[in-house]
């Protein structure tokens, strides 16, 4: 059977419509209803928001704003009621309905001090946490919101054990690398699956004018005010009912939705203020002046800075810095009948970079709509957009952007002679930073909308039908200025270049399921799910470049006398098509199963290879329960052992490698073709099997939560595009080859050290986690190893190592008689050469994690979050001509000040030398440095307005809070931050290493939130 | 909403349930076929790419096209010419560079393997189009015999690249089907990869008849090119035959140096094979030597040596701003911005001038060359004064004393043939000969003050890693 694909689209609109026409529904004789109210039992106010379910069936509802529910269309007889929220223990009973009656049971919830969900969201559906066998975290609402960060990813840093979030850059709105229980794959992406309200959504880096380092990953538009709660799922078993995309871990986020009951407003507001975090030690003038000189006098070169004569004293850094305002404002409205229920919010984030010239505002809104179209029938729509607008700054992370350049100029320049920049005709070595910062632009406008349309269908009082539409659609435009105003530029010379970009991203999805929930009772509960997904995807870019502007105020791409060049690729689509199936069982809600199976075919692989097959397999037992542990539960409090297994898949790779094609190749204005691709028919998935074995505990009645894991994964089938011997005519292909081991132990800890009994008394709680991963190479093609992209070529890929391990020449010190750097002569032929590089450390940290505390008594509230990595090592790239004895102009760090200077003088720093003889520019693990950090990365002081306060407007739960983010990095590395990689977020193997990366801001910000 | 749907049955009705379950099942089915059959929309397959006249003519601009790149003429192979030479010195930030200009190059030199890869790559179209060309069965034959002989004529230009460089390197002359063969390359002889580039060049003239284009290859192009490569293999006799061969072709020094590197590309007489280069593809040869200042990035510029060479009053340690050359060339070549000295041979900052490969004056020392060392040496004398009284620089004689760089009495063959050398490396400055010239006539080490050793590039180590059979050469 062959359908087209506006085919499609009818098939998908007819299982909607029929699910519509097919509304038979509403209250029947033969059936009952469940009613009652949900108060809290300590303040006796409503509770709402509360999942009611009936135990073992598909029906339930949530709580309205005033703590009441109704569940019709029961089956008659005796019904287990079980009520959920988070922050209050679970709670159920037992009510008789009869046929054609109402029966009621209310709820009094008790607080808990735990505030761990009780329902996640696992993928096709949501289970308890006390059901959960494989590895999962979560993180609410709270833990990620009002941060001064623009996407998702960056606000989840230091937030759940296991996740491992980079943020490569300070850049306002840059792409951000996140790993799951470390990388596994050398070529293909590392990056986790995000899946929004069940669509997997779009996140790779789409900007083609990236100014190097600089990506714009689809994450940012997500706005994190929309967001309910996010659950990472980690293992390969919770993670492979994704399949072929999960082996990087899955990210789960569902937004907020709406609660019945009238109109409830929320607001949100924060003003803050940004600064560099530090700045670099540099050389003042006279400094400089003095080093490159006895260089000079060293290499008995004449002296390039006549002593004799005026310099100026530039601290380049503070002219490009900045203090730089962020702000964020969000509104929402949620309420509804008890029919329909609504969310809607609009958001503002904008944000002015330290750095003059970068800037990142994003505009968003959100329409969540639940209708109980029937009592069998609900319709959810779920509807985002998000308008983004980036600035980023020319070249930062390249040898002529405002970073570097404001770095690499020695400070005996000026800013400004007289009314104009200085620029290199003045001797400058590179262009003026400052002027870059104010006639270049690089504006990106991104639009995005994310939405689905779910229809549930309660076939029955345990099957239910789930159909979803979902829809992710992005363009963004990127618009280039070099102006011809900043001298010493190629713009310069050719009267100023513009790059106009066009990108856009879609995808749609469609999909089906089933779910079934069953069993008597308590005793044994199966839920089981099945269904078909397929996603479309489909992917254009275009650019243009032009030279020539008769003047820098006419600088769009129309206004160029010549259009240099111009690229892209035409629409690509890849598209995946799967089905998948799980089943939940547990028995005497004590001994748990879970088995789950995806296939998935991608149209990324050859004919032979499509489809891709990913099954998992866990069980939990919670030991506790045991009749033989009785005597212990009151102490020991809840304890499950947890063990899984799973296989889950990586596609991330370019659309057509499994085909030898032949592309454009144009002589002059004759066109022409050229073999582009070797082709590799028998391209296969990259598959990761992962075990698993873990432990919930929750003793002190769940005042501690302690989950550890031990997880051990393998992945093999490494997609890589492997070099292949040049005289082929190409220089690398994709293939399945090599393994990957990664093995490691996560914790994570939430403790309510001091839980008060009123509320405004005192409490104490500390959350803490961390994760030890341990990433190794296994096997490579003839384990010959694989150098990465940096054109300086200090990453490798080998056997034994994890993945980007340094390789460099290895740096023994200074001679104390000649100050010479001397470095290990490795294969002992006399000569330092390319062949006496060694392995030299690697940017993956032994473990990372966070650590939060909150106080809270009387409404006021202070919470600290510190985060921290240890042992990764950064390659301080910048000290090639910060670093290098004088044989580039550059200015240079002041450590370079402790050099070697006459003969017996010990220390790790080379003699200056004008003409590099000092063998001091040698790439060496000299300039290796250790980035282990801990990070002040957040401290909020909170204060709830009395209720007095709050009687006009009806405000509720307002709060002022004064915030501070990222206040001080402890660490002794020597650039701006040690979490950095100037490759970008797309980088694998080419990771921690900081060539004139944007630095971090400190954030200082004041703001107010309440209810009306 | 309507009343019905408020009264229907609990149960639902049994056919709603089997339209459902039917659309469902509609999903999944239908979600094996379709969807996952994407055909790529710009690129072709490879098995049909060159099928017919249309797509071979097609597959041969690619080849050209090849040439453009910037690891071949638009940038490093020339500046690599110059740059491991006495021509011109590392002014920038490229580590690659700096390695080159010192003659320290490693294995994992970037721009040694640029230049490797490029080549390959080059070959490789050629290797396609010459596989798969005699197979088409539709094409005029003609046209198949013109497009082959190009494409032996552009195999060739690659292997002599890559022999002058690298020495002996291995011989591919088919596309690879399998990657475990292709990995098993080892390296051939010097002579071999110069016996395959003059078969090549063979069937080159047998097939090629175009004579008046410079942009392709032409009935001249071949034997200019073998007239090079003979030099290079010391055949002097039959240098000097090819060279004679090119100037009875009708070629002539163009009037004004300059205009062989025209900002629009405009041909003159002394083409005989030229690189397009546009806006478009452009190549990188001014914005490299350009200053700063100029819009350039300044990589490389004009050593003070060859400042001397063009201005023998010119003192290398003295002032720049007294460098006054009577040579046109050099004016043309070398100029002074503010306290810069740089490169200005290429002075389109967009990088549209065609890049010469092969052009007259080169033919004229070639011979010139060949003449003296065949003991010719009146002829030889005679021979290349054509190419200094276009520079506007008086004639040699044998017999009287020369201005240059150890001015003497020009009497014996060494003496005219250094005199020759001198003359091709202001001649050919910037144009990525000098340094194949001081290899082949083994004055690198003297000259550079260089090992042996230094004197072959390194095979690129990611070549030694992933075809084992491929040694390194001495020292690296």
């Amino acid at each position: 059977m062959r359908l087209s694909g506006t085919s499609w689209v009818t098939v998908g609109a007819t299982l909607l419509l029929s699910l519509l026409a097919g509304v038979p529904s509403a209250v029947a004789q033969q059936t009952g209803t469940v009613r009652g109210t949900i108060t809290d039992s300590t303040l006796h106010e409503p509770v709402a928001g509360a999942q009611v379910r009936v135990v073992g069936g598909t029906m339930g509802a949530l709580s309205t704003s005033t703590g009441t529910y109704v569940i019709h269309n029961v089956s008659p007889g005796s019904l287990q009621i079980r009520v959920q929220r988070v922050g209050y223990a679970m709670a159920e009973r037992t009510v008789t309905v009869a046929a054609g009656d109402t029966a009621v049971a209310d709820f009094a919830l008790k607080q808990v001090a735990t505030v761990l969900a009780p329902v996640v969201a696992i993928g096709y559906g949501t289970e308890n946490r006390t059901n959960i066998t494989g590895a999962v975290s979560s993180v609410s609402a709270s833990d990620i919101t009002n941060q001064p960060v623009a996407g998702i990813d960056a606000a989840l840093q230091g937030k759940a054990p296991g996740v491992q979030v980079m943020q490569n850059s300070g850049d306002p709105g840059n792409g951000i690398s996140v790993r799951v229980r470390g990388a596994a794959s050398i070529s293909a992406s590392n990056q986790p699956l995000y899946v929004v309200d069940g669509v997997p959504v779009q996140t790779s880096d789409f900007a083609q004018l990236s100014p190097s380092g600089q990506g714009l990953t689809g994450v940012t538009g997500l706005d994190p005010n929309d967001i309910e709660s996010i659950t990472v799922l980690k293992d390969a078993s919770s993670a492979a009912i994704y399949g072929s995309r999960a082996s990087n871990g899955v990210v789960l986020i569902t937004t907020k939705r709406g609660v019945s009951g009238p109109a409830r407003f929320s607001i949100d507001a924060y003003l803050g203020w940004q600064n560099a975090e530090r700045k670099l030690d540099l050389m003042n003038a006279q400094q400089y002046v003095q080093y490159m000189n006895e260089g000079a006098v060293n290499d008995g070169e004449d002296l390039p800075f006549p002593t004799d004569q005026q310099y100026a004293n530039t601290n380049w850094q503070d002219a490009i810095f900045r203090t730089a305002p962020v702000g964020n404002a969000h509104l929402s409205v949620s309420g509804g009948s008890d029919r329909l229920r609504y969310y809607l919010d609009g958001s503002y984030y904008g944000q002015q970079g330290i750095v003059l010239g970068s800037k990142y505002a994003r505009a968003n809104g959100r329409v969540n709509v639940d209708y109980d179209a029937s009592a069998r029938l609900t319709l959810k729509s779920s509807f985002a957009i998000a308008h983004e607008n980036t600035d980023r700054v020319e070249g930062d992370n390249s040898d002529n952007g405002i970073v570097t350049n404001a770095i690499g100029l020695p400070a005996i320049y000026p800013v400004m002679i007289g009314s104009r920049f200085s620029n290199p005709d003045d001797g400058l070595d590179y262009t003026n930073p400052v002027a870059i910062g104010q006639y270049d632009e690089l504006p990106t406008t991104t639009d995005r909308f994310i939405g689905n349309i779910d229809a549930d269908y309660n076939l029955s009082s345990h099957l239910s039908l789930t159909g979803r539409l979902g829809a992710d659609v992005l363009h963004m435009r990127e618009d280039q200025w070099q102006s011809p105003l900043v001298v010493g530029t190629y713009a310069f010379g050719a009267g100023g270049v513009a790059k106009s970009a066009a990108d856009n991203g879609n995808r749609y999805l469609m999909e089906s399921f089933l779910t079934y929930q069953g069993g008597s009772d308590t005793a044994s509960a199966w839920n089981i799910v099945g269904g078909a997904s397929v996603e479309y995807n489909k992917d254009e870019s275009n650019f243009i470049r032009g030279e020539g502007f008769s003047s820098a105020d006419l600088h769009y791409i129309d206004n160029a006398t010549n259009i240099v060049s111009y690229g892209g690729t035409g629409p690509v689509q890849h598209n995946l098509v799967s089905y998948f199936a799980r089943a939940n069982y547990s028995w005497k809600d004590r001994y748990l199963l879970s088995a789950s199976m995806r296939a998935d075919g991608s149209s990324r692989f050859g004919p032979d290879n499509r489809y891709g097959y990913f099954p998992a397999l866990s069980a939990g037992w919670l030991i506790s329960d045991e009749s033989f542990m009785s005597g212990f539960k009151q102490h020991l409090g809840s304890l499950k052992l947890r063990g899984s297994f799973g296989v889950t898949g990586n596609q991330e790779l370019p659309n057509f490698a499994y085909a030898g094609v032949y592309g454009s190749g144009n002589y002059g204005s004759t066109p022409g073709i050229a073999p582009s691709t070797f082709g590799n028919p028998d391209l296969k998935w990259e598959s990761t099997k992962e075990w698993d074995a873990g432990l919930d505990w929750s003793p002190f009645g769940g005042r501690l939560t302690v989950i550890a894991d031990y997880y051990h994964k393998l992945t093999s089938d490494l997609l890589v595009n492997r070099p292949i011997p040049g005289t082929t005519g190409y220089q690398s292909y994709w293939d399945n080859i090599g393994n990957v081991m990664n093995r490691g132990v996560e914790l994570g800890l939430q403790s309510v050290n001091v839980s008060a009994d009123s509320p405004n008394g005192f409490t104490w709680r500390t959350d803490f986690n961390i994760a030890f991963n341990h990433n190794e190479v296994t096997e490579l093609y003839k384990n010959q190893p694989i150098d990465g992209n940096n054109f300086r070529a200090i990453d490798r890929v080998a056997v034994g190592y994890p993945i980007g391990e340094f390789y460099v020449l290895h740096f023994l010190g200074v001679n104390p008689q000649t100050g010479d750097a001397m470095y290990q002569d490795v294969d002992g032929d006399g000569e330092i050469t390319s062949a006496d590089r060694t392995y030299a450390g690697n940017p993956q940290p032994k473990f990372y994690g966070g650590f939060r505390n909150t106080w809270s008594w009387h409404g006021v509230s202070l919470a600290a979050n510190l985060q921290f990595s240890q042992g990764a090592k950064i390659f301080n790239l910048m000290r090639i001509f910060a670093d290098d004895g004088g044989y580039h102009y550059d200015n240079k760090f002041t450590y370079a000040l402790s050099r070697w200077q006459k003969p017996g003088d010990i220390t790790d720093e080379p003699r200056a030398s004008f003409d590099g003889n000092s063998g001091g520019t040698e790439i060496s693990d000299h300039f290796i440095e250790d980035g282990s950090y801990l990070r002040v990365q957040e401290v909020t002081l909170s204060w709830r307005l009395p209720k007095s306060l709050l009687s006009f407007g009806n405000l509720q739960n307002s709060q002022l809070y004064v915030s501070g983010f990222n206040l001080h990095n402890f660490t002794k590395y020597t650039g701006y931050d040690p979490d950095v990689n100037s490759n970008g977020s797309s980088a694998n193997i080419e990771l921690g290493t900081d060539y004139y990366a944007y630095p971090r801001a400190r954030t200082i910000a004041i703001g107010i939130r309440g209810d009306f | 909403m309507s009343p019905r749907l408020m009264t229907t049955s609990s149960r639902m009705n049994p056919a709603m349930r089997i339209r459902i379950l039917a659309a469902l099942l509609l999903l999944a089915a239908a979600a094996c076929s379709n969807p996952l059959d994407v055909q790529p929309t710009t690129s072709i397959p490879d098995a049909t790419a060159i099928s017919d006249g249309p797509s071979a003519q097609a597959a041969l601009i690619g080849a050209y096209n090849g040439l453009q790149s910037l690891s071949l003429y638009g940038e490093e192979l020339v500046e690599l010419g110059d740059l491991s030479a006495d021509n011109a010195e590392n002014s920038g930030t490229y580590t690659s560079y700096a390695e080159v200009d010192g003659n320290q190059l490693h294995a994992n030199n970037s721009a040694v393997a640029d230049i490797w890869l490029a080549s390959y790559d080059d070959i490789n179209r050629a290797n396609e189009i010459i596989t798969r060309v005699p197979t088409i069965t539709t094409i005029d034959p003609d046209q198949a015999t013109e497009i082959l002989g190009e494409a032996y004529f552009l195999r060739a230009l690659n292997y002599s690249n890559l022999v002058k460089l690298y020495g002996g390197v291995p011989i591919v002359t088919q596309p690879a089907t399998n990657l475990a063969d292709a990995s098993a390359v080892t390296r051939a002889s010097v002579s071999d990869v110069y016996g395959q580039i003059l078969k090549d060049l063979d069937s080159a003239a047998a097939g090629i008849s175009n004579t008046d284009e410079t942009t392709q290859a032409t009935v001249g192009a071949v034997a200019a090119l073998r007239a090079r490569v003979l030099l290079y293999t010391g055949d002097w006799a039959g240098a000097e035959a090819a060279a004679a061969e090119v100037e009875s072709m009708g070629y002539d020094l163009a009037p004004r140096y300059q205009d062989l590197y025209s900002a629009s590309g405009n041909a003159t007489s002394e083409d005989i094979f030229r690189i397009i280069q546009t806006e478009i593809q452009e190549s990188f040869l001014s914005y490299d030597y350009f200053t700063r200042g100029l819009g350039g990035v300044y990589e490389l510029r004009p050593t003070k040596d060859l400042m001397h060479a063009y201005d023998p009053s010119f003192d290398p340690d003295g002032d720049i701003s007294s460098y006054n050359p009577t040579d046109l060339r050099g004016q043309w070549n070398i100029s002074i911005s503010g306290s810069r000295v740089y490169g200005s041979k290429y002075r389109s900052i967009v990088g549209t001038e065609y890049f010469p490969v092969l052009r007259f004056a080169e033919v004229i020392l070639t011979r010139a060359e060949a003449l003296a060392r065949l003991g010719q040496l009146s002829d030889a004398v005679d021979e290349y004064n054509r190419v200094r009284e276009r520079a506007g620089l008086p004639d040699d004689v044998l017999g009287v004393t020369v201005i240059g760089p150890g001015a003497t009495v020009l009497s014996t063959q060494d003496q005219v043939i250094a005199r020759i050398l001198n003359e091709r490396r202001l001649e050919l400055a910037f144009e990525g000969d000098r340094w194949p010239d001081l290899v082949r006539t083994g004055l690198a080490t003297t000259v550079m003050g260089i090992s042996a050793q230094a004197t072959l590039y390194p095979i690129p180590q990611r070549e030694v890693d992933v075809a084992p059979g491929v040694t390194q050469n001495p020292g690296y």
